[in-house]
């Protein structure tokens, strides 16, 4: 018997290797472009296109970046702020809605479930919103406005509430209950424990949506100062291929605008510090965690 | 579950009521978007008028109100300049001795700009000031009455200015017969030419482009003499940059005409249809032969490049048309990369002899029918431009600090990097004063294109014209999809039968429904023409 | 007056539940629940003059762009098609990569390749477009200057419509797998070891541990996945066409579905009366699938509908 089930085992490791192999080249290899063009000289990208070691290796895309170093490090922190604070803010709020949605004896649980998976489906529009946002919450140019929106979404909410429903036994609340807990004791000693991998992704996604957000601050920052970063290298980019394309005539040469190498030196940019993080996460996919939970 | 559910929906849709309710009674309370009473204020503070006269420093009398402080928020498209903060302190240093006003100067940035430019005027939030250009659909959002009329307004709050701009130039931003919007004074040419590797042309001996038959034969020398590089520089904005381009040269429009339509310039009043003609027809086969034999690439629709990148970087030899400004902007950074290198220009008009100067609409500053301040903002955009401290120190920046005037030149102190004002930095092309500006020495390229068109201007008859598309809007939206699919390829000289292809085509827009377009448009602009006495 | 006793008293029996639970309500009602009353532009005939409600009704004016031009059902044919694809091929595949990631042992390996895996997630569709022309385009493209090296005949992939249909597949599943897998991957990590020894001890080897346990409790995160993404059925992916096929119109009829369609036509207009309209439509049209699809779950077993 246990040979059988070493060699079946012994299959199924090597086609797992091999796929996850051949998965992670098809997903290299893009990114190794990006790279090399990043290091390429703006008219080499243009007349030769891509490859995988530059043909003119030139740093001018993330000099281009970085030639206000202290806008960018601006930039770096409001967005570095806001992720975290944003993560956090939303996490708590929403692992415990999660953790009342998923509570069978919480009577209405389908109808607030139902009441916020509706706005996924049915929305005004930009203009509603932005008109609320501007006018009667007087949320220009603040840090509220760059944080408030994105705090939680349906999506990580009822995602959230699957986490917990399967990481969180009924019989252990049960237990609990008698032993005399209020439904926030419970909450934040148990729930929150035995969910840690299902709050480490949903927390990953909350990061990564702050940490790419651009939109807020198109529409509602005008102060330079709380441009987030990816806004900041948007920015970059799009003023120099507009003022290449209406020929602003300054007559002032404002020297080379490497347009392409600047877009992939912005790509390597915004991607290195999330490639940090993941590792990090990763800690809390750890099998075990779960274990024994109802014996004790 | 279908109880609760049905209680559920229930007290959804009762929620909703409610919010749509309390929303309902603050909106009709003015307090809405737009709110149908703003454009009425100024009348209001001109009853009040008289209270306190405007002291500006050639001591005129504005004769409005300021007895009130108020924050003007102009808005601007683009990016501020670094030193914007130093140079708004110094303007309303002035402003609020002059005007008791201060202005914050506001900038959507480039990204995503016409989604802002929409709402900022949509959502009826404070601006008193804010860019036009035809290229902002000034004419549309004047139409709409995004905007406010200024024909009162402006002698009383902006005399000066009001002199200042030519009344020629007043009529011709009028849309209705109401301005809306004051423009730039500064003529300048954005017609097309010819682009051509001039240092290639001498090489191998080809002929000037000058016309599109000399044109075509550059680019079969180029063809042979260079097989790695694309003779013709385009993208995948085939209609602008190519049939567009194309036409203006051929056959002499009156201007981008849109739905197919067309007008000869010197024939106004005659309009036929350009999509599915015999001249169409032609055009068409010329861009097949073109693609046929190799001048443009095959992707031709999937190239997002600029013409000028391809240009500056080697990959292509020649752009059917572009306007004096970038391609010296081209020549400029080709001497700093390929000092080998040439390029050679010439201008449209010097072959077919039109020569229309900017119109306009081109640069403009209005109003918007939200703003309570519109006669402030009027005295304020008048110091803008006719005050030589307030436009000096928004064109340039700070003398000193951010320029010098060498030889009446004007010339940058440090560079890009550590400059915080560059020329125009403050994206002032609608509040040039032509009496003020200073030049770099590097435009006088330009310039010496521009005396060249002088000598055979013409006047541009056809971008005061505004069409109103809400009786057809629901058609226009489904043409552009139509075109998109359908003439687009047969532009690119991509499709194989081209006769069969633009029968093809001309079935479906018809169905979209081309022909109810075409109609009312004509019907339009020939009332326009008529109104106008265009000739 | 039945419910409102009703919701009282669940309320105070409950109180710390509804607090808990307040935070979120009061966003959503703040951030989603006010604006939609915006949903009643898509009748009026927008002006700059008049508030909202002060706008003139126009009825249904503002939807007919969408069936003027003849192409609706092919729009929404395509755009539930791809759709379907995406659906199907990515759950099925993130669930397989998933699981075949979580048996491999060695740490590191599965740390690297799983970061690697993610990295997709970052690289915009602006500029996996670029890279895919660099591959693609007709003149100097990886696929044809590789094909020349070997004397084959260049193929001209961005005039073929056909071949797009895969290639839009394709590229969506490169993107997104990564994210899929990573919230798979951690159902899978939550899934108690007691079950996997206690089948063993049963004699089961992997493929049956596999197929009895783990793909079934992964049931519920599937059905949650499926119901987001049809409801958002006839709006999502707009970058992934938008980017990909752009200008290129001999790629419509196989690859346009109805956001890049909107979006093109609401270009020429900035009628907001017409965009809501547009909004509306998607809305509705997802609205009803979600219902049914989740109507139909919930016969099947309640545990797994969304509500």
């Amino acid at each position: 018997m246990k040979i059988k089930e070493e060699s079946s085992m012994k299959w199924f490791r090597l086609i797992a290797f091999a796929v996850i192999v051949l998965s992670s080249a098809a997903c290299l290899f893009p990114f190794l472009l990006i790279v090399s063009a990043s290091l390429t000289q703006n008219e080499a990208i243009i007349r030769d296109g891509y490859n995988l070691i530059p043909t003119v290796f030139s740093l001018e895309g993330y000099e281009t970046v970085f030639r206000f170093p202290q806008q960018v490090l601006r930039a770096y922190g409001v967005t570095a702020f806001t992720t975290v604070a944003g993560t956090a803010l939303g996490l708590f709020f929403m692992t415990m809605a999660g953790y009342v949605l998923q509570r069978k004896d919480f009577k209405y649980r389908n109808f607030f479930s139902f009441m916020i998976y509706f706005t996924t489906l049915f929305g005004g529009g930009l203009v509603p919103w932005y008109i609320l946002m501007t006018k009667y919450l007087k949320l220009t140019d603040t840090m509220t406005v760059l944080i408030f929106p994105g705090l939680m979404t349906p999506f990580l909410i009822i995602l959230m509430k699957n986490f917990i429903r399967s990481a969180v036994p009924d019989e252990v609340i049960e237990s609990a209950k008698i032993d005399g807990a209020n439904d926030f004791t419970i909450y934040s000693r148990i729930v929150l424990q035995l969910s840690m991998p299902g709050i480490a992704t949903v927390g990953l996604f909350l990061a990564l949506q702050y940490w790419n957000d651009w939109f807020t601050s198109s529409l509602f920052i005008n102060d330079t100062t709380k441009y987030q970063l990816q806004y900041y290298l948007y920015n970059v980019i799009n003023a120099m291929s507009f003022v290449a394309q209406m020929g602003a005539g300054t007559g002032v040469s404002l020297g080379d605008m490497p347009t392409e190498s600047t877009k992939m030196a912005m790509s390597i940019i915004v991607t290195g510090p999330i490639l940090f993080l993941y590792p990090f996460v990763q800690r809390y996919f750890v099998k075990g965690l779960t274990i024994g939970a109802v014996k004790g | 579950m279908t109880k609760k559910a049905t209680k559920a929906v229930a007290a959804l849709l009762s929620f909703v009521i409610l919010t749509v309710m309390l929303a309902a009674c603050s909106g009709s309370n003015g307090g809405g978007s737009g709110g149908s009473g703003n454009a009425t204020n100024s009348p209001k503070d001109s009853e009040t008028a008289g209270s306190g006269t405007g002291t500006g420093s050639d001591g005129e009398q504005t004769g409005i109100d300021l007895s009130k402080e108020v924050e003007l928020q102009f808005y601007m498209l683009g990016d501020a300049p670094k030193d914007i903060a130093i140079i708004q302190d110094e303007i309303n240093k002035m402003a609020k001795e002059e005007l008791n006003a201060t202005v914050k100067f506001n900038y959507t940035s480039w990204t995503d700009w016409d989604q802002k430019y929409k709402l900022l005027l949509g959502s009826g939030q404070q601006v008193d000031l804010i860019f036009t250009a035809e290229w902002t659909q000034y004419q549309s959002y004047a139409k709409k009455g995004a905007f406010q009329p200024l024909d009162e307004l402006l002698p009383k709050a902006a005399p000066a200015l009001y002199e200042f701009v030519p009344q020629d130039m007043w009529e011709a931003v009028k849309i209705d017969g109401s301005i809306y919007t004051v423009p730039a004074t500064y003529k300048e040419y954005v017609t097309d030419g010819f682009v051509w590797r001039e240092d290639l042309r001498k090489k191998y001996d080809l002929p000037k482009p000058v016309d599109i038959p000399t044109f075509e034969q550059y680019l079969e020398g180029i063809k042979k003499n260079e097989p790695t590089m694309t003779p013709l520089s385009m993208n995948s904005d085939v209609k602008t940059n190519l049939m567009d381009r194309f036409r203006g040269i051929s056959h002499s429009p009156i201007g981008a005409l849109p739905y197919g339509i067309g007008i000869y310039y010197d024939k106004p009043t005659e309009v036929y249809s350009y999509w599915g003609s015999d001249e169409q027809l032609q055009d068409l086969e010329t861009m097949k032969r073109w693609q046929d034999n190799g001048y443009m690439v095959k992707n031709v629709l999937a190239v997002k490049d600029t013409l000028q990148d391809q240009i500056t970087s080697g990959k292509a030899a020649a752009i059917l048309g572009d306007n004096p400004t970038r391609f010296n902007d081209m020549v400029i950074k080709i001497q700093a990369s390929h000092p080998e290198w040439e390029l050679g220009y010439h201008p449209y008009p010097l072959t077919n002899g039109i020569a229309t100067p900017v119109h306009p609409i081109h640069n403009g500053f209005a109003v918007p029918a939200s703003s309570k301040n519109a006669e402030r903002a009027l005295a304020f955009y008048e110091k803008m431009v006719t005050d030589k401290r307030y436009n000096l120190l928004t064109q340039y920046g700070i003398e000193g600090k951010n320029y010098e005037v060498v030889d009446g030149y004007y010339t940058m102190i440090g560079d890009t990097s550590s400059n915080g004002f560059p020329r125009e930095g403050m994206n002032g092309w609608a509040w040039r004063n032509p009496e003020y500006m200073l030049f770099d020495k590097n435009y006088d390229g330009v310039k010496a294109i521009f005396d060249e068109l002088d000598k055979i201007q013409v006047p541009d008859k056809f971008t005061g014209f505004a069409e109103d598309y809400t009786s057809y809007q629901a058609e226009r939206a489904a043409l552009e999809q139509v075109e998109k699919q359908y003439l687009f390829p047969l532009n690119a000289g991509l499709v194989k039968d081209v006769k069969q292809g633009l029968e093809t085509f001309m079935e479906k827009a018809k169905q979209a429904g081309l022909e109810k377009i075409q109609e009312e448009y004509t019907k339009q602009w020939l009332q326009y023409v008529e109104e106008q006495g265009i000739k | 007056m039945f419910k409102k006793h009703g919701i009282l008293k669940e309320l105070v029996a409950n109180r710390l539940m509804f607090l808990m639970l307040l935070p979120t309500l009061l966003f959503f009602l703040i951030n989603s629940y006010t604006p939609m009353v915006g949903i009643y532009y898509a009748f009026t005939q927008f002006d700059f003059n008049t508030s909202l409600f002060n706008s003139q009704f126009v009825g249904l004016k503002n939807f007919e762009f969408l069936w003027k031009s003849g192409v609706l059902l092919k729009l929404t044919l395509n755009t539930i098609g791809y759709n379907i694809a995406f659906i199907l091929l990515g759950n099925v595949l993130a669930i397989a990569l998933a699981i075949l990631l979580s048996e491999l042992k060695t740490q590191w390996f599965k740390k690297t390749t799983q970061s690697i895996m993610f990295l997709p997630y970052f690289v915009s569709f602006v500029i996996l477009s670029v890279i895919v022309y660099n591959v693609f385009n007709y003149e100097s493209g990886f696929l044809n200057t590789t094909l020349a090296k070997f004397g084959a005949e260049p193929v001209d992939v961005y005039n073929t419509p056909w071949i797009w249909i895969f290639l839009i597949i394709l590229f969506y599943l490169w993107k997104n797998l990564g994210y899929s897998m990573v919230i798979y991957l951690a159902t899978i990590t939550g899934i108690s070891d007691e079950y996997y020894e206690a089948a063993k001890i049963d004699g089961a080897n992997i493929f049956q541990r596999v197929w009895y346990i783990t793909v079934p409790m992964l049931k519920t995160t599937f059905v949650m996945l499926l119901l987001f993404a049809l409801g958002s059925i006839m709006k999502g992916q707009f970058d992934l066409f938008y980017q990909l096929v752009g200008n290129n119109g001999m790629l419509y009829n196989t690859t346009d579905i109805l956001d890049t369609y909107v979006y093109r036509s609401l270009k020429v207009t900035f009628d907001i009366g017409m965009s809501t309209a547009a909004g509306l439509y998607q809305s509705l049209f997802g609205f009803i699938l979600i219902m049914t699809v989740n109507y139909i779950i919930k016969k099947i077993n309640s545990d797994y509908a969304l509500f």
